[in-house]
């Protein structure tokens, strides 16, 4: 036979349907944002470790000038170093007809037989390039979906400045561009780089590189010591040109990607854990009410003999089904959000496979939490309201030390009407309750903040890093240094409004066993088209000697100004300096070293030359521009910023679109059913006087305005406070992160907390219909036939 | 010309004319199997100021008809008519404006708000009367002025029940309508309580209609009418009204 209690279990549930599945949504919104969250992170990770796995990704890199074959079986000796595969990979260009842009790219050699031995392609489309053809090349899958390059397709490539045809007979993935990027381009440019990989006869002849390697990829052995092997690679290679070996850290892919994933880490762990906490404590605060509403019912099944364990046995089943419930709805959620999101990653990170991935122990665990956060709140109330003798507990809880607020009587209620007199006695008398319920709403507003944040973030940074830093529209690359004359030829061409030339020169920073790998850039004093900025966004003057650093890189090698630094240039005639760190800047994206151009051109022991170019461009005249410019000689590469920015858009502004409304769409969620639990169980508990009032005459308005002046005090309180807590917690996961080489500013748009609070306003609003629409349908009857 | 005495022979030969009048009222709860009709075709007049008791067992549909009486419920058939005011059919907001500017309300559990102190209590209804009495006026014709800084929580059930008197009077109610005034109360207390309702109909002349399981208290009334299974059974004048203090049970 089914137990009574359960009756009342499956009658409870339908009863309180409404307030239920407002807990439930609760429930559900946190499960599925750390569901969603921790998956796209976990799938990620798990994309990258398998594809670096399977394609065997490299350990370390080493470039030189141009390295006989045998000094590869030297490498081969050092102690501690696994598979050394030399190679051949220079800077090329693409010609196409359908744009004026230059197109850089890259192109790598590929053994005779087939396969490398360590960043293989994973072949996408296509086929392998025939031996016997060796105008066969494969290119990056990401460059051939933009450009949308049919197999079969012709490639024109300007190698080493001659122009040759290739035919493009497969597209494949690499560990070693997910993130196809050249350097100095924070961003994959898809549209405008391309990877070839070609057989290496047909390489090696066009650079004048048989028998010789100006490339090489290497594992190491496990537990060798990484930094003896570079020292060992870098003096071996010293005599070839070599331009510093380095590890994984400073590839330029993997970098970024490393980058992004901590990023996403803290968007997929530190934000769902914190929001998903406040979901665990709103749970807590709603059925701890709920359960002290039914202090009558507890109390008669103990006056009938119900044993405490019985009684708080059918209030975890009760809870637990509407935490199962919420959590079942947040797993589904989470799982579907996770697999869109996932999904839109995929033009963004290139990887052989990137699917959403469900570990069962996220699942157990999210709804673990749910069901003993839920618990733990009603075993509290029961356990509270089980101690009292049935007798008391019977009764109604004692009314709050009214006597503390008879000023009221006095002053107040002789001018206030005496609904608000009554609101103002059931917050301030019930302390306890009036702050959880406070803190409850307020703890909304950072669920929503944190998503409204992310677009904040982006905007900040994008107007920081592309408005007041990079102020050029566009970027030229050289293939070798220019001098002046480039310049005025650039300033002369009709359409360019500003040119500036940039020294940029690999580097290596080192500070005792630290180093850093990354570009310098030699600015001339007054540059307008870069202008390194400080934390108020003001100007800061490139320092005549010595080197301005940015704020990643000074925290990573914890320098200070001040310190001295070592810098190996890693081209030309590897110059090593000791340089005095001047200024810190504080760039947003990208990290870099800023010099004088003539104090860099110093080190390097050339003239006064330079190798990118930065350009203002007139909009109505760009097409003539670069028109113009496809034709000048000794162009590697261009970069214009439009394109970049729209790619930001579409890609990381994409995501981050989808991930903020999900939090901002789940915060709102939250907040309705807080304010709505909030103000349903306030009912419930006061129905009776409520019920009196309207029977002595006080219409239904009168009596909304005693429950709904109550919310708006407890609203009046929470805004505030929840807009501070929202700042704080923001903060904190922004500084979690300062360590990091890319930064999330705490940026929160004053709009923002416009929103934030317009938001919970509006999901208070909505709960104030309900709750308008309960006393309008308040029985007056029945409620007088019971004593509570 | 006239004497007075003549007057009054005159008038009470003319019966003055029904303030309440009520028509065939049925009520009909739940539908079906479910259904229970707690009041069957009831007609009824009420004068001007009478002191009427209701008296009945248990579901004999007493607080239904006074339910309808003070415009808290409405009946599935039937007319009820209070003066002018149609009490069959109206909507919401003109019973609650009925309520709000004629009728007192006496509940069996008080029915007093928590968080407001006595004098409190009775001004809540002051504030929305057209022409209330001053509360203090109130609370001192049912013997409680001394408590007027109180909670109900720190009253006794019959001092509680006072107030609620206090209250249904203050806005100078036409009709004062009692549900168990004195259910929750011991003997004395009871008589204190009904010794207030009892003043309230003679000094203010107010209809005033008690519904009570405790046939002693008909002793007050100027008509008892009982109850049983939803119809007036029995209509009984009652010439030899006795004081609230003279009540036994």
């Amino acid at each position: 036979m089914v137990n009574v209690l359960d009756i009342k279990v499956v009658r409870d549930l339908w009863s309180m349907r409404l307030q239920l599945l407002s807990i439930a949504m609760l429930v559900a919104a946190g499960v599925a944002v750390f569901v969603m969250s921790v998956s796209n992170y976990r799938s990620l990770i798990g994309a990258m470790e398998s594809h670096y796995r399977n394609e065997r990704f490299a350990d370390l890199f080493a470039g030189t000038t141009r390295a006989p074959l045998v000094i590869a079986d030297r490498l081969r000796e050092i102690d501690g170093i696994g598979i050394v595969e030399p190679r051949v990979a220079k800077p090329v260009r693409i010609i196409r007809e359908d744009t004026n842009l230059p197109i850089s790219g890259r192109i790598i050699s590929l053994p005779a037989d087939g396969q490398p031995l360590l960043n293989r392609l994973h072949l996408v489309q296509g086929r392998w390039p025939d031996p016997l053809h060796p105008e066969e090349v494969i290119i990056n899958a990401a460059y051939a979906e933009a450009r949308a390059v049919r197999m079969g397709e012709p490639i024109e490539v300007v190698l080493n400045g001659r122009l040759q045809d290739f035919r493009v007979v497969g597209s494949a993935l690499s560990p070693e561009f997910v993130f196809a990027t050249r350097s100095a381009v924070p961003l994959p440019d898809d549209r405008n780089f391309v990877v070839l990989w070609a057989g290496e006869d047909a390489v090696a002849s066009a650079f004048d590189m048989k028998g010789a390697f100006n490339d090489v990829a290497m594992t190491i052995a496990p537990g060798s010591s990484v930094r003896h092997v570079l020292d060992e690679l870098d003096r071996l290679l010293a005599p070839y040109g070599g331009t510093g070996a380095y590890d994984r850290g400073d590839q330029p892919s993997h970098r970024f990607l490393e980058d992004e994933l901590a990023e996403q880490e803290t968007l997929s762990i530190f934000m769902p854990s914190v929001f998903f906490g406040i979901a665990a404590f709103l749970l807590n605060v709603v059925i701890g009410r709920m359960v002290e509403a039914q202090r009558g019912q507890i109390a008669s099944l103990k006056a009938l003999g119900f044993a405490n364990g019985t009684i708080a046995l059918h209030y975890f089943k009760l809870v637990t089904a509407i935490a199962l419930l919420g959590s079942a709805v947040g797993l589904v959620l989470g799982c579907w959000f996770a697999v869109g999101v996932v999904g839109s990653y995929r033009a963004f990170f290139r990887f052989p496979s990137l699917d959403a991935r469900f570990e069962p122990w996220l699942l157990v665990a999210a709804t673990l939490v749910s069901v003993v956060a839920a618990n733990l709140a009603a075993a509290t109330s029961v356990y509270r309201i089980a101690v009292l003798p049935p007798a008391e507990a019977m009764r109604p809880a004692t009314p709050p030390a009214l006597q503390t607020f008879a000023w009221l009587q006095t002053i107040g209620s002789r001018v206030i009407p005496l609904q608000y007199i009554i609101a103002a006695r059931t917050t301030l008398g019930r302390p306890i309750r009036t702050v959880l319920s406070t803190i409850g709403i307020a703890l909304a507003i950072p669920l929503i903040l944190f998503g409204l944040y992310w677009f904040d973030a982006i905007d900040y940074m994008i107007d920081v890093s592309f408005s007041r830093v990079e102020r050029g529209d566009a970027f030229l690359t050289f293939t070798e240094p220019v001098s002046t004359d480039t310049l005025h030829e650039l300033k002369a061409l009709p359409g360019v409004l500003n040119a500036e030339l940039q020294r940029v020169v690999p580097v290596r920073l080192r500070v005792g066993y630290r180093t850093y790998r990354t570009s310098a850039i030699g600015l001339d004093p007054g540059s307008e088209l870069r202008v390194p900025r400080d934390k108020a966004l003001q100007p800061i003057s490139i320092p005549a000697d010595g080197i301005m650093l940015s704020r990643q890189i000074a925290s990573q090698l914890d320098l200070h100004v001040g310190d001295t630094v070592s810098i190996d240039v890693l081209e030309g005639a590897r110059a090593v300096r000791e340089l005095i760190v001047r200024r810190i800047s504080d760039d947003i994206l990208g990290s870099s070293v800023t010099m004088d151009r003539s104090a860099l051109n110093h080190v390097m022991r050339e003239g006064p030359v330079a190798n990118v170019a930065a350009l203002r461009i007139d909009p109505a005249q760009s097409e003539l521009v670069w028109s113009r410019i496809k034709s000048m000689p000794r162009i590697e590469g261009s970069s214009v910023k439009a394109l970049w920015l729209s790619l930001f858009n579409d890609t990381i502004g994409g995501m981050v679109l989808i991930g903020a409304l999900i939090l901002a769409g789940f915060g709102m969620l939250i907040a309705i059913g807080v304010v709505y639990n909030s103000a349903r169980i306030a009912l419930q508990e006061r129905a009776w006087e409520l019920a009196g009032l309207r029977i002595i005459g006080l219409t239904r308005r009168e009596v909304s305005a005693v429950i709904v002046s109550e919310l708006v005090a407890e609203l009046v309180v929470a805004i505030p406070l929840g807009l501070l807590i929202g700042r704080y917690l923001i903060e904190l996961i922004a500084s979690a992160r300062a360590s990091q080489s890319f930064q999330i500013p705490a940026v929160i748009d004053p709009s923002s907390y416009v929103i934030a609070s317009l938001l919970v306003i509006a999901a208070a609003f909505a709960s104030f219909i309900m709750v308008r629409r309960r006393i309008d349908t308040l029985d007056l009857v029945a409620v007088l036939k019971t004593r509570d | 010309m006239q004497t007075s005495e003549q007057e009054a022979e005159d008038s009470a030969a003319q019966p003055p004319v029904p303030v309440f009048v009520a028509r065939g009222l049925s009520k009909v709860y739940g539908s079906g199997d479910s259904q229970v009709t707690a009041l069957k075709n009831v007609d009824l007049d009420i004068r001007q100021g009478e002191f009427i008791v209701l008296l009945g067992p248990s579901g004999s549909g007493k607080s239904t008809l006074l339910n309808i009486l003070g415009g808290l419920d409405a009946p599935t058939s039937g007319s009820a008519k209070w003066r002018d005011h149609q009490l069959t059919g109206a909507g919401d907001a003109e019973l609650t404006t009925y309520r709000r500017e004629h009728v007192g309300f006496v509940f069996q559990f008080y029915n007093l708000i928590p968080s407001l102190s006595v004098e409190e209590n009775v001004r809540l209804v002051a504030q929305i009367a057209s022409d209330p009495m001053d509360p203090k006026e109130a609370l001192e014709l049912v013997g409680l002025s001394h408590r007027a800084r109180h909670f109900p929580s720190q009253l006794s059930g019959g001092e509680q029940q006072r107030v609620a008197v206090a209250r249904a009077i203050v806005k100078r109610p036409d009709i004062l309508l009692c549900d168990e005034p004195t259910g929750a109360l011991d003997v004395d207390t009871g008589r204190l309580v009904l010794a207030a309702i009892a003043k309230v109909n003679a000094q203010l002349g107010t209809t005033t209609i008690v519904i009570t399981h405790n046939s002693a208290i008909a002793g007050m009334a100027d008509r008892v009418l009982r109850l049983s299974g939803g119809r007036i059974v029995k209509e009984e004048p009652n010439p030899n009204r006795v004081s609230a203090e003279d009540v036994q049970w």
